[in-house]
């Protein structure tokens, strides 16, 4: 057998990923050097103009915390979220099938669909969660929930976590189910009640898929354009930009495209850090 | 006994599950209340949940309205080459990967781990770029390519965790009775991979069904958009929108996915729970 047998069956996939990945790589790095029209025209090498004008950018700064803050509230509320529901369906009970069924849905529908139907729900007006909570007796009067950022971000922040749920559910799932049953049989015969066996047993245990997962959301949530885009497209008053919603109005609403380039380079190199995390665990794990 | 104490830890198990079934229930209920409501009910103040009466033929006159069969044409054309695509160059670089140690091994599994950690977000003007410069724009072909390019390393991952459980002493052993390196490879080892060629095949395919931003970037004119940019292009800076037609329309678009993805979901668990551990 030919010992260049290997490279000729990765060849096909390494130049199509190569292709669709180095070339808009490249072209990013030449534009964010660039003075570039709105038109996409190359009329100048500029050097690093294009970062310093995003970075004394005030609303650059702003989309950046609040992506910081997006990042950090919708990972931090999903863990919280998918522990003690991951241990609930991880435990014997009636109906646990379509438990786990119902919980995994939010992940079959697409995320702009799932952020249009919200956009309706939420309707100030004809919306069915005013109309839910009304008849409820929780509030008296419609809220206008999409209107002012203090509200609508929020709202998004809990929109993400929501989806976010089953993927990590499901790591968890895979990581209850390493656990070895005649570990709580030990526990509970010296007396151990539910929460120090999951303080001593169950977390301990699980730590490599909680960190696993969180890596996996955060590369996924700072990535995440649908929800924020479909829900206020930033707005009102670019009060809830995150840096990709933010990235998009500069290249596609603005014509900014040396602009837009230098932000998704400094997207990238973060990106790139969180992906050394996540190799060096893979890596661990492997060993 | 053993039964009532199970009875009653199942009772506390759904009470503590029940408010975040009801978010996830909600916006189901929704979607689906909504499209049978005829339009004028749709507007009124305080809205109800129950329509007056169903109106199914919402369906029929959103399916006109909005166009709806060539965006399902886009959708399934664009999903299906790009599953297509992704799988001829997977295949065979997952075989590599499982089965021979070469090299460059290790340095290309941290391309595509890197390439997987890549959104087309992040890249979206350089892709765009890349797509005026085949002279693609408005064309669902430059779509095909990005969906593959950007599924290979998912595909390439999945299959190879698959392809290591496959004994390689039955394609060994039809080498050694004579058959040639290809046939042995299709006649031996792929039927036994097609388990998980049909799991990594619809994941592809959800995940081109599904895609948002590429679309809303690339394709211009409406009989060119994929669903979700047409389901969008219903909301999004029109002055009235037909919610009952979008209701509708996003509850078919998501229906093929759901029914996949409910069918693959226990396959995932342990497809994913085998891969985070590995």
């Amino acid at each position: 057998m030919s010992k260049k047998l290997p490279l000729y069956l990765i060849l096909p996939s390494l130049l199509l990923a190569l292709f669709v990945i180095s070339y808009p790589l490249y072209e990013l790095i030449n534009l964010s050097l660039s003075d570039v029209n709105r038109f996409g025209k190359i009329r100048g090498f500029i050097g690093i103009e294009n970062f310093t004008y995003i970075f004394e950018d005030p609303l650059f700064i702003d989309a950046a915390l609040r992506t910081v803050l997006w990042t950090v509230a919708v990972v931090g509320g999903t863990i919280l979220f998918s522990v003690p529901i991951a241990v609930i369906l991880n435990t014997d009970f009636h109906g646990r099938g379509i438990a786990r069924t119902i919980l995994m849905l939010p992940w079959a529908i697409s995320l702009p669909m799932t952020a249009i139907v919200w956009r309706w729900s939420l309707n100030g007006e004809f919306g069915m969660l005013n109309a839910t909570l009304m008849n409820l007796g929780f509030i008296e009067t419609p809220i206008v929930w999409l209107a002012e950022s203090a509200l609508a971000f929020p709202v998004q922040i809990g929109l993400g976590i929501l989806v976010s749920i089953p993927f990590t559910i499901t790591i968890f799932l895979g990581g209850l189910s390493s656990i070895p049953q005649d570990l709580y049989e030990a526990a509970k015969m010296d007396g151990a009640n539910i929460w120090q066996q999951f303080k001593r047993i169950t977390y301990p245990l699980l730590r490599p898929f909680i960190n696993m997962a969180i890596v996996l959301n955060v590369i996924y949530v700072f990535n995440s354009f649908p929800i924020i885009w479909v829900l206020t497209q930033g707005g009102p008053n670019n009060e809830t930009d995150i840096l990709v919603t933010y990235l998009y109005k500069q290249a596609f609403n603005f014509g900014h495209i040396g602009e837009a380039s230098a932000v998704s380079l400094v997207m990238f190199g973060v990106l790139l850090v969180f992906t050394i995390f996540y190799a060096r665990m893979v890596m661990k794990n492997e060993k | 006994m053993a039964l009532t104490k199970k009875t009653k830890r199942s009772l506390w198990c759904w009470l503590a599950l029940s408010p975040i079934i009801c978010v996830i229930i909600f916006p189901f209920a929704v979607m689906f209340f909504t499209a049978v409501k005829p339009r004028d009910e749709v507007f009124t103040f305080p809205p109800t949940w129950l329509p007056s009466r169903f109106e199914w033929q919402n369906y029929i006159d959103m399916w006109h309205a909005t166009k709806f069969g060539d965006a399902l044409f886009n959708s399934l054309y664009v999903s299906f080459s790009a599953t297509i695509i992704t799988l001829i160059v997977a295949i065979p670089a997952a075989y590599a990967l499982a089965r021979y140690h070469f090299a460059a091994k290790s340095s290309y599994r941290l391309f595509l781990l890197v390439t997987q950690m890549l959104s087309p977000i992040v890249l979206v003007v350089g892709l765009f770029r890349l797509v005026v410069w085949l002279g693609l724009i408005d064309s669902v072909n430059s779509l095909v390519l990005i969906y593959a390019g950007f599924n290979i390393a998912f595909a390439i991952w999945m299959l190879q965790n698959y392809f290591q459980t496959i004994p390689k002493d039955l394609e060994e052993s039809s080498w050694m009775e004579g058959a040639s390196f290809l046939q042995g490879l299709i006649k031996v080892f792929l039927p036994m991979a097609i388990p998980a060629i049909a799991v990594t095949s619809m994941f592809t395919f959800i995940n081109s069904w599904n895609e948002f931003v590429l679309a809303l970037t690339v394709l211009r004119t409406e009989e060119n958009y994929t669903l979700p940019i047409q389901v969008y292009s219903l909301v999004g800076g029109r002055y009235t929108v037909e919610w009952h037609h979008v209701m509708a329309a996003a509850l078919v678009a998501s229906l093929p996915a759901a029914i996949l993805f409910s069918w693959l979901q226990k396959k995932l668990v342990t497809g994913l729970s085998s891969g985070a551990v590995k």
